[in-house]
């Protein structure tokens, strides 16, 4: 049992002028289920990291029942406080779930004889003892979680932190990883900090909500949790003029038998798909359920079971060069779209290849004026705030025009003033120019007016949803 | 035989094969080498690629030696076999040594920091994401209309980039699972360093020494 307690914790991040947390005091209370919540790039993650002692943070500020993380011995920090990261691959230094267990108790100086025999509890206690000789590259996001919580729960740490550790895991994973976590507090004792910034689905399970708001902390007591929850309402999807494909509609890419797997977990049963041109398609499903998987497909980045035909010819015939022109993707994390080093140099490679004669100068000054990126031509890419290189990364793909657009999240992490002016843009963008455009969005708000075709991915399959015309 | 024990025989013999120039000495080498391949049972697709590769390189090299210059047949015999034997020995370790057996090794026998040790072997597991990033990015770049080739920096620099990314999420992995730089670790497993291990290395190195000995004009 470890209490966390945080006292006026002041933390910058280095070359940046406004404190991410200010002043920020308050404790996690022994052997409870605390849920951390915040808006997005509020400093939830930040403040994970410091307790885990993964950033350098100078003085006594944290506790753990009253001694800081500096003062424990090296090897039994990990004993003291461990966290499960977002995204389930980085979190591994070794090739196999056996040799990882290995490496992080011998870190903890576990004699040689005890290692297996915990390993292999830890692993039947998460309940994966089938997966110990398996590559952890080779696993699933969800299988990769459930690995790096059997880990810390053979280091046997007190405090466990947890970073948005749902975000690319299918429901029946996040029930079982819950179940164990919730087993995890009530029988043994540990503290838990989830942070996640949407509330559905934690009611049953959490103690305490702990809001993060404005750089301060504030502990809610269990009545006032309840009261949060119920007061809550999950963002609804409010589409009022999608209707069913009619025949009048054009397909522009057909799948024939197309089925996706990640690993050995079929995502998608063999079906027959098709998208269709110059409309708007929105395809929703849960997390993990296989929505970036097809994206992936579809402009050959990665295998599929079947046949993608683009205009009745196999995309894989097609010439890569040409066919690229042709479909684009808005990838989920935007720096991978980036080529160049300046915000600048970047928008003049779209204007280069791009529709030059819709996207003018003058058009791209103004619409940079409008997402407030304007006077920012000199400035490095890469120190961008996330949500800064979310809307120059949109811009960039609209520049080009290719004939299908797939947009891979892009409203991640943007406030709700720029939601609005990106959907504008996409708005009159797709209007004008009679784009197709294909669109995963977990924020549901604000798409009314774009979509018209709803694509829902569940069991495996995907389905239009709406009503016949 | 240990890892760390093999890796210095062979970059040892490399380094001296390059200051002697005695061919027989290299074929014996080769041979040496090959058989020892054999025995492992490493793939024949693989020997002929070993083979191929470093022929085509040799024979260039001699070729073009023999048109300008006036190097001896001696020493373009020796030219010529040297090549082979880098790649055959370098074959050798590799494909008959595993990663982490020789992290391991490094780490309990040659006593070399943990943080080297783990680091090294963490790189290597990377290598299928580097391939993966390097694909990503050359589709990115497509559907801007630029295309990167393999000779491309861009391609380069997107990929360092991402590397020193990763290499900062693998650093907070590694603290993660309770990695501190410098602290005692015990070892799951022991890997061994027996007199046989030295016998072999010596008397490795005494044969090549006596071959030299005997093979200078």
């Amino acid at each position: 049992m470890a209490t966390v307690t945080v006292q006026s914790l002041t933390y910058t991040y280095p070359k940046q002028d406004q404190p991410v947390l200010n002043h920020l005091s308050g404790t996690f209370p022994a052997g409870k289920f605390s849920l951390l919540t915040g808006v997005s790039g509020g400093g939830k993650s930040t403040l994970l990291k410091l307790i885990a002692g993964l950033l350098p943070n100078a003085g006594d500020t944290i506790t753990f029942d009253g001694h800081p993380l500096s003062s424990v011995a090296p090897t039994q920090r990990a004993a003291t406080v461990a966290m499960l990261f977002q995204e389930p691959s980085t979190q591994f230094t070794m090739d196999t779930v056996q040799n990882e267990l290995r490496f992080a108790l011998e870190n903890q100086q576990v004699p040689a004889e005890q290692i297996a025999q915990r390993s292999d509890a830890a692993l039947s206690f998460v309940g994966i003892s089938d997966l110990k000789f398996r590559k952890l590259m080779q696993l699933s996001g969800g299988e990769q979680q459930k690995v790096a919580l059997a880990i810390i729960v053979a280091m046997n740490s007190d405090v466990i932190l947890l970073d948005e550790p749902f975000a690319s895991i299918d429901p029946p994973t996040r029930l079982a990883l819950l179940e164990k976590l919730v087993a995890l507090c009530t029988d043994r004792g540990k503290t838990i900090v989830l942070a996640d910034h949407d509330l559905s689905g934690y009611q049953q399970w959490v103690d305490h909500l702990a809001v993060l708001a404005d750089g301060q902390l504030n502990l809610l007591s269990a009545t006032e949790t309840q009261q949060r929850f119920a007061a809550f309402t999950p963002q609804r999807l409010r589409l009022s003029h999608v209707q069913l494909p009619t025949e009048q509609l054009t397909t522009c890419l057909h799948g024939t038998q197309l089925g996706l797997a990640h690993g050995d977990r079929q995502l998608l049963t063999p079906q027959d798909l098709r998208f269709y041109a110059h409309r708007t398609t929105l395809i929703t499903g849960p997390n993990g359920s296989g929505k970036s998987t097809l994206f992936k497909a579809l402009v050959r980045l990665g295998h599929y079971q079947g046949h993608i035909a683009y205009r009745d010819t196999d995309i894989k015939k097609l010439r890569k060069r040409h066919y690229a022109r042709q479909v684009g993707l808005m990838f989920q994390s935007a720096t991978a779209q980036f080529l160049n080093v300046t915000v600048a140099e970047e928008l003049a490679l779209s204007q280069k290849y791009g529709n030059s004669t819709y996207f003018t100068s003058t058009r791209v000054q103004a619409l940079l004026r409008d997402l407030n990126l304007d006077g920012r031509d000199d400035q490095v890419l890469y120190s961008l705030s996330s949500g800064q290189q979310k809307k120059l990364q949109l811009l960039c793909m609209l520049m080009m025009t290719p004939e299908v657009l797939l947009l891979d999240e892009p409203l991640k992490g943007l406030d709700y003033a720029s939601i609005q002016t990106v959907m504008t843009i996409l708005t009159t963008v797709q209007r004008e120019l009679d784009l197709t455009l294909i669109l995963i969005s977990h924020q549901l708000s604000g798409l009314d007016g774009l979509v018209d075709l709803h694509l829902q991915l569940a069991d495996q399959h995907l389905t239009y949803q709406g009503v016949s015309a | 035989m240990n890892p760390s024990l093999k890796l210095a025989l062979i970059v040892l013999i490399a380094l001296e094969v390059s200051f002697v120039q005695v061919w027989t000495v290299n074929v014996v080498l080769i041979v040496v080498s090959l058989l020892l391949m054999l025995i492992n049972r490493v793939p024949w697709r693989r020997l002929l690629l070993l083979t191929i590769v470093p022929l085509f390189f040799a024979s260039a090299l001699v070729w073009s030696l023999m048109i300008r210059g006036d190097a001896s047949t001696h020493f373009l015999i020796v030219i010529f076999t040297r090549m082979f034997v880098y790649v055959y020995m370098g074959g050798w370790f590799t494909l008959t040594t595993k990663p982490l057996r020789l992290t391991r090794s490094l780490e309990q026998n040659a006593k070399l920091p943990s943080k080297f040790a783990y680091g090294f072997l963490a790189a290597f597991n990377l290598m299928p994401k580097i391939q993966a990033e390097v694909s990503t990015v050359r589709a990115a770049a497509l559907m801007r209309g630029e295309v990167l080739h393999v000779w491309s920096p861009r391609l380069y620099f997107k990929v360092i980039l991402a590397a020193m990314n990763w290499s900062d999420q693998l650093a907070a992995a590694m603290v993660s699972h309770g990695f501190v730089e410098g602290a005692p670790r015990t070892h799951s497993l022991t890997v061994p360093l027996v007199a046989r291990d030295w016998w072999l290395f010596g008397g490795s190195l005494v044969l090549v020494q006596v071959g030299l000995f005997v093979g200078l004009p």
